[in-house]
Order: structure tokens, then C-alpha cells, then sequence
């Protein structure tokens, strides 16, 4: 099959999956989804392999072409999101396969909320949908769409959790409304100025006038909330954390990813004609507080879950730190793996707290004592996917940092990295203070059966962070894939 | 234009930011509320003078008519309690003055750039008019939406399913207690609704060379439903034939699209001797299912069991 054939497949497929759950309700939803998910994710491995074979492509849908109608378009980059998706959602897919079980067994889904389970699957399978939509898509209005496609999915996922879940759901509607409303004020901006949506169009006609840096501005505003990064992160946490844990671990692996993925085709790929070494700066700047201030914040955490939830507010800071750098070759490959590694460590880490949960009732950090033991497959997935957030070697989360060092070295920019090294130390120490709990003190009676699909889940994501070790190399050969 | 035309745009402009001010700081939320259905009805007429008639029949339909009618009901479910805001009249604080700045802020630099915006700006209006014949229909708004951006709109038409797929994670509330429908109600229904549904059919089928389309239509539809709904209660459920319904719309849709892609074409690339027909078949089938979402979102999430009222 070709490039476009499985770009059409990795659209259609998500979505009429999603609508097929929809239909054939509780019995087969989760049937459905699974399926769906399978295929999902073979598509856009698929597509990496194609890309990197025969190049960028663009594809458009109704045949209309640009300006007037809305292209398709995928390279290097975008093949590389989807395809962490695809990976990273095959494995919450399982997982969420036996979370979702008519079973009440998890503390956190009361029981009643059991003949609600299966709507997890429409929602999730429409969410995999917008996010594919939204990396394949070239046009401003069209991702814009994805993203609230992506926004409400995701609220309906967190409500799921029912309780204390709702009050987080709204927040995140709320913010994901302002958002999508400076964004589309942005869209409208450059629409009016340059009649095209089309982002390669857009990149050719760019000029600097006051409307073109204000719907920049504004664009860039909205993508930074909807991508948690500092100090706009203030949603992520109770979302993230009151969440079900597969919906915890999608959002924060991937759905904050289109954010970020946003914001690089906006300033690497649309306007780097703008003069914007100073918003750069500050993108890194923020960056590198929310590294602290996440850090700071995780280590202060009582409960697992709301641990990992500040990590991720860590973790997204150093995605940003790419734009001071980016005029260096290594740093969108090195950024690229720092996100594909968390995507992974991130599902993993909530799988093992959805884990620990289902075991002792309870994430209270001081009181995990013994999981070493109990558990000793979570345990093995919680240490490896903390390698890899914290960047020790051999994991993915080392090998993207050490190109964002070199990056940072060869920019002439020092400080940078020593960023990084010193966010590294800081994740190592709240990840190691919940270890240490883990391991050091003896087990103690009163335990709920372990979940198994979601332990084996939580390994094999685990090992696919520590084995992004070796993906450097075809990443940027990816990224490279020409423009043949 | 005329003088008077230009008197009127000013009122309007000064009537909508009145309104949205009193909707903001009173404190009697009923009498906000019926403040906010006005001011929908005036921003569409605000649209008919941009000469945008699909979107003021969009917005008189959906942003004032049935917003409205799902903003009264979550009134009236708050109770006695909930009609009053204590909070308000807002005061002003350090954190809505700073609000307020960033807003004055947004405004100025909005202000700004549309001013530096070069004037007698087309648009894409002379490309989308070049490929109007291959459209299948011959109202520009219908081929936009469901040809040339047919994309968005299959994506839209889904974000509509999540709307209730939202309502139904949520925790069902107990059946409101149902009063009997009055005899002007009642006799409302009979006269209205089958008018309704002509005039959803009528929007419906004029979308293709007129103001109107499915969204329209299923506006027209879902307030038809409402009506009955207020006069006879019903519940709706998550039942078979509920989801099938909801999610028909987006299937064939999606269905179409991917046919397309089978028969060697591309993903929604109507064969312009069929495009009209297609876009019908698609409309028709969007019509009933955002009509039933939108009554959906209206009859909510209830729980089942208490005893069914007598129809």
C-alpha cells in the first residue's frame, strides 16, 4: 500500500471504529476498540516505514486541492507523532481492555459507574481519530477542528471517573475553550491577511505586519495552555490525576503532545520568517521553570498519581526547551525522542500507579510499602520507565537529552544543558524517594488481586522507553526523509 | 449605504454590547438568561446585515433557540436556589482588574491588526465561485461545507456525538416531577410540530441552492422535539435504537467517504455528476442525527425506573 492509502486508513479508521463502538454498545465496545486499535497502530508504523521510503506527500481530501479545499500533508514529523501514537496506543488500548472490564475492582471507578464503562471506547477511539486528523492535517482551520475533537473526547474521558473527575473535567473544558478561542482568533487573523489556510501557502506568503505577530502571538498563547506548559499547567494535574488511569496515561503521553507538535510546525515550519530569537528565548525560559516548578511540586506530592501527573508538568518543559536550539540539526530529532520516550514512561508510570491502586486501595506514596515484593513486575516497569524520565543511559529519555546537550553546546548556549542535567537530578529524587518506599520496607497483609494485562502493559511500555535508546538514528533519518 | 442602514448597524452594535453587559452583572440569572436568547436573536440579525444569512439562521437556531432552551432548563433543574446569583453584582477585584486589562489588552491589539489588514479583501470567493459547477449544488455555503471543506464538517458532525457521549459519562439525575402540560401547550404542539418538521424538510432541501442546510434543519427538528418534550415528557435513554440513530448521520458520512476512496477516488472526493446527490443523501442523514443530539443534550442524562408518566 502506499503513503496515501495509509494516510486515508490511519483517518477512516479511528473514527468509523468509534462509531461502530458506539452503536454496538456494551457487549462488543470493548471488542471493537481493541480491533480498531490494532489496525490503528499497524497503519501508522506503516506509515513511518512508507514515508521514509518515498518521502513527504500531500493528499487532497475531496480533491479540491489548496487553497480552497483542505490538504493533507505528512512528513518526517508528523509520521513520527503518529506513530508514537499509534505504539503508545496499542499499549493503553490493552490496558484499558481490563480497566474497563464489568469487574469492580479498582478503587478509583465505583461500581456504579460500571454500566458507563463502555462509553470509554467511542471516546477514546475519537480521540486516537483527532489526534491522527490533527498531525496529518496542513491546513490551520481543519487542525483546529482536530483539536476540539481532541478537547471534548478528552473531557468525556476524564468525567468517566465520576466524583471529585467531574469538577477537573470542567476545568480542563474551560481551559481547552480558551484555548480553541485564541487559536481560532489567530486562524482568522491570517486567514484575512493572506486568503489560505494552508500551512506550506501561509510559509510562502508570510510577511511582518502587526496582524500576521498578533495571530502568531495569539495562536502561540493558546497552543501553550492546551500544551500545560508553565505557568499555564495549572489544569493539568487535577485532570491528569483524578482521571481513569488509561485515560491519565493517553492524555498526558500524547494528547499534550499536539501542543507541543503544534507549536514546532508553527514556528519551524509556517513562520520562521518571523524575526522570533526573543519568544524562543522565552519559550526555553519557561521551559526550563516548568522543569523546576514540576519537579518541586512532584516531590511534594502525597499520592502516586498526582506525582506523575507533576512530572509530566517537568517533562513538557523540556520539550520547549528545543526552540532556543533549533536552529541546531540535532535538536528537533533530540526533542522528538524526549517525547517519544515519555509518551512511553508516562503511560507506564500511570499503569503502575493504576496498579498499586488496584493492589492496596490506595496511592499514598509513604504507604506502598513492599511492591518490590508484591508486585515485582510494576516495580521492574516503574525503575525502567524512571530511567528513562530521569535520562540515565541506556534509555530514550538519555539519548534525547544528550542531543538537546549537544545542542545546547553547539548553539553556544551552555546553561541550557546544565538545565537539563539538574531537572534530570531533580526527577531522579522524587521518582527514588517512591522507590525507596517500594523496596526498603517489608510487605504488609490486606491485598487486592494485581491487574495483570495492566502490569504487562506497564513493562512492555517500560522497555519500549528504555529500547528509544537505539532510535536516534532512524528518527533523523526520518526527519530527513527528504522532500523528494 | 444608506443613512439608515448605518444607523441601524450602530444600534445594533451598541444594543449587543449592552446586552452582553447586563447579561455579565445581573444577578436575577432568569432574567439574564432571557437576555442572552435576545442578544442571540440580535447577533443573527447583526449576520443578516454582514449579508451571512446561513449564519444567522444558524444562530438564531442553535446559538439563541436551542442554547437558550438548554441554558432555561439547567435554570430551572438549580431550583429556587440557583435562580439568583449571590456573587453578583461582580465588584471589582484584583484579579477580574487584571482580567479585565488582558481583555482591553486583546481588544486593542484585535483592534489593531484588522485595521492594518488591506482593504477590499476577497477572500477565497473567487476560487470557491470558479468551482461552484463542479459542486453538485448552488448555494456557496452548502458547497463549502459539505464539498470543498467536507472534512470539517464529517469532523464536526462527530464533535456533536461527543457532545452526549459527555452527557451520558455523567451522573444521571433523578426524573424531574412532571407537571401536566397545559391546554395552550398541548394544543401548541399539535398545530407547531408538524409544521416543524416541514419547514426542517424545507431547510433542508433548500440548502442546496438557498440559505438552509442540515444544521438548520435539525435546529427547526430538535426544537420540535423540545416542544413535545415540554408539553409530553419523555426520556430517551442510551438504548440501540438511540445510538443508531445519533451516530447515523457521521456513519454515512464517513461511509461515503471511504466508499470513494474503494472506488479509486479520493477520501471524499465526490464525482461532480454525483456530487449533488451525495451531498443530499449526507445532509438528510446529518439532519435526523443532530437533530436527536441536540434533543438529547436538551432531555439529558435520566435515570431510568421511577415509573413512566402517562403519555
Amino acid at each position: 500500500m502506499t503513503t496515501a492509502a495509509w494516510m486515508e486508513a490511519l483517518l477512516a479508521a479511528p473514527l468509523a471504529g468509534a462509531v461502530i463502538a458506539l452503536i454496538s454498545g456494551r457487549r462488543a465496545a470493548a471488542l471493537v476498540g481493541v480491533v480498531t486499535a490494532f489496525a490503528t497502530a499497524a497503519a501508522s508504523i506503516a506509515l513511518a516505514f512508507a514515508v521514509s521510503r518515498s518521502g513527504v506527500l500531500r493528499y487532497a481530501v475531496g480533491g479540491w486541492g489548496r487553497p480552497l479545499g483542505i490538504d493533507l500533508y505528512v512528513d518526517g514529523l508528523a509520521a513520527v507523532m503518529v506513530a508514537i501514537t499509534g505504539v503508545v496506543g496499542a499499549c493503553i488500548s490493552v490496558c484499558a481492555a481490563g480497566y474497563f472490564a464489568p469487574k469492580p475492582t479498582h478503587a478509583d471507578l465505583p461500581s456504579d459507574k460500571h454500566d458507563r464503562a463502555w462509553l470509554y471506547w467511542p471516546l477514546w477511539l475519537m480521540l486516537w481519530g483527532g489526534m491522527n486528523a490533527l498531525y496529518l492535517s496542513a491546513d490551520l482551520f481543519n487542525i483546529y477542528v482536530t483539536q476540539e475533537l481532541i478537547g471534548l473526547s478528552g473531557i468525556g474521558l476524564i468525567a468517566l471517573a465520576g466524583g471529585s473527575a467531574i469538577s477537573a473535567a470542567l476545568r480542563y473544558l474551560l481551559l481547552a475553550l480558551a484555548g480553541s478561542l485564541l487559536y481560532i482568533v489567530g486562524v482568522e487573523l491570517l486567514y484575512a491577511g493572506y486568503a489560505t489556510l494552508d500551512l506550506q501557502q501561509l510559509r510562502d506568503r508570510i510577511d511582518a505586519n502587526p496582524s500576521t505577530f498578533a495571530a502568531a502571538a495569539l495562536m502561540t498563547a493558546g497552543l501553550l495552555a492546551k500544551s500545560a506548559l508553565f505557568p499555564l499547567h495549572f489544569w493539568l494535574p487535577p485532570a491528569h490525576g483524578h482521571a481513569p488511569v488509561p485515560v491519565s496515561a493517553a492524555l498526558s503521553a500524547l494528547v499534550i503532545k499536539t501542543g507541543f507538535y503544534l507549536v514546532v510546525r508553527l514556528w519551524l515550519h509556517v513562520l520562521p520568517g518571523l524575526a522570533w530569537a526573543h519568544l524562543a528565548t522565552l519559550l526555553g525560559v519557561l521551559g526550563a521553570a516548568a522543569v523546576f516548578w514540576g519537579g518541586v511540586q512532584a516531590l511534594m506530592q502525597e499520592r502516586l498519581k498526582m506525582m506523575v501527573a507533576y512530572s509530566t508538568v517537568a517533562q513538557v518543559g523540556y520539550l520547549f526547551m528545543l526552540f532556543p536550539v533549533a536552529s541546531v540539526p540535532e535538536a528537533l530529532p533530540g526533542a522528538l525522542l524526549l517525547a517519544a520516550s515519555h509518551a512511553a514512561a508516562k503511560a507506564a508510570l500511570f499503569m503502575c500507579a493504576g496498579s498499586v491502586l488496584a493492589v492496596y486501595g490506595h496511592d499514598r506514596i509513604r504507604s506502598i510499602n513492599g511492591i518490590g515484593t508484591r508486585m515485582p513486575l510494576t516495580a521492574v516497569a516503574f525503575a525502567l520507565s524512571g530511567i528513562s524520565l530521569i535520562g540515565l543511559p541506556p534509555s530514550g529519555g538519555f539519548a534525547g537529552k544528550w542531543l538537546l546537550i549537544s545542542a545546547a553546546f553547539a548553539a553556544g548556549a551552555w546553561w541550557w544543558a546544565a538545565i537539563i542535567v539538574l531537572g534530570g537530578l531533580l526527577s531522579a529524587v522524587y521518582l527514588l524517594r517512591a522507590l525507596a518506599f517500594a523496596f526498603l520496607e517489608p510487605p504488609i497483609a490486606g491485598f487486592g488481586r494485581a491487574p495483570w494485562g495492566m502490569e504487562a502493559t506497564s513493562l512492555v511500555l517500560a522497555f519500549i522507553a528504555v529500547g528509544l535508546n537505539f532510535a536516534a538514528r532512524p528518527l533523523s533519518e526520518l526527519l530527513n526523509a527528504g522532500a523528494g | 449605504m444608506t443613512a439608515d442602514a448605518a444607523a441601524l448597524d450602530i444600534l445594533l452594535a451598541v444594543l449587543l454590547v449592552f446586552l452582553v453587559w447586563r447579561l455579565l452583572t445581573l444577578s436575577d440569572l432568569f432574567k439574564a438568561t432571557i437576555l442572552f436568547i435576545v442578544f442571540g436573536l440580535l447577533l443573527s440579525l447583526a449576520w443578516v446585515r454582514l449579508r451571512a444569512p446561513d449564519v444567522a439562521l444558524a444562530e438564531a437556531a442553535i446559538g439563541s433557540g436551542v442554547t437558550g432552551a438548554l441554558v432555561l432548563d439547567a435554570l430551572r433543574r438549580l431550583g429556587a436556589h440557583g435562580a439568583v446569583d449571590e456573587a453578583r453584582p461582580l465588584r471589582l477585584n484584583l484579579a477580574r482588574l487584571s482580567g479585565g486589562l488582558l481583555v482591553a489588552c486583546l481588544g486593542a491589539i484585535l483592534l489593531w491588526s484588522v485595521l492594518s489588514l488591506p482593504a477590499g479583501w476577497r477572500g477565497l470567493s473567487a476560487e470557491a465561485m470558479a468551482a461552484m459547477p463542479h459542486s453538485g449544488v448552488t448555494n456557496p455555503v452548502t458547497a463549502s461545507l459539505l464539498n470543498f471543506r467536507s472534512h470539517d464538517t464529517l469532523l464536526e458532525i462527530a464533535v456533536l456525538m461527543l457532545a452526549v457521549l459527555g452527557v451520558w459519562t455523567l451522573d444521571a439525575e433523578p426524573k424531574p416531577s412532571a407537571e401536566p402540560a397545559g391546554p395552550i401547550l398541548d394544543l401548541l404542539v399539535r398545530i407547531l410540530l408538524p409544521l416543524m418538521v416541514v419547514v426542517a424538510g424545507y431547510l433542508l432541501w433548500a440548502g442546496g441552492h438557498a440559505p438552509g442546510g442540515a444544521f438548520q434543519g435539525a435546529a427547526v427538528l430538535a426544537a420540535g422535539g423540545i416542544l413535545l418534550h415540554l408539553a409530553r415528557p419523555f426520556y430517551l435513554g442510551n438504548h440501540v435504537i438511540i445510538r443508531l440513530v445519533i451516530g447515523f448521520g457521521f456513519a454515512v458520512f464517513l461511509a461515503i467517504g471511504v466508499m470513494l476512496v474503494v472506488g479509486g477516488g479520493r477520501f471524499l472526493e465526490f464525482p461532480s455528476r454525483h456530487a449533488g446527490t451525495l451531498i443530499l443523501v449526507v445532509e438528510a442523514a446529518a439532519t435526523i442525527s443532530i437533530a436527536l443530539i441536540l434533543l438529547a443534550l436538551f432531555v439529558g442524562n435520566v435515570r431510568e425506573g421511577a415509573g413512566r408518566d402517562a403519555p
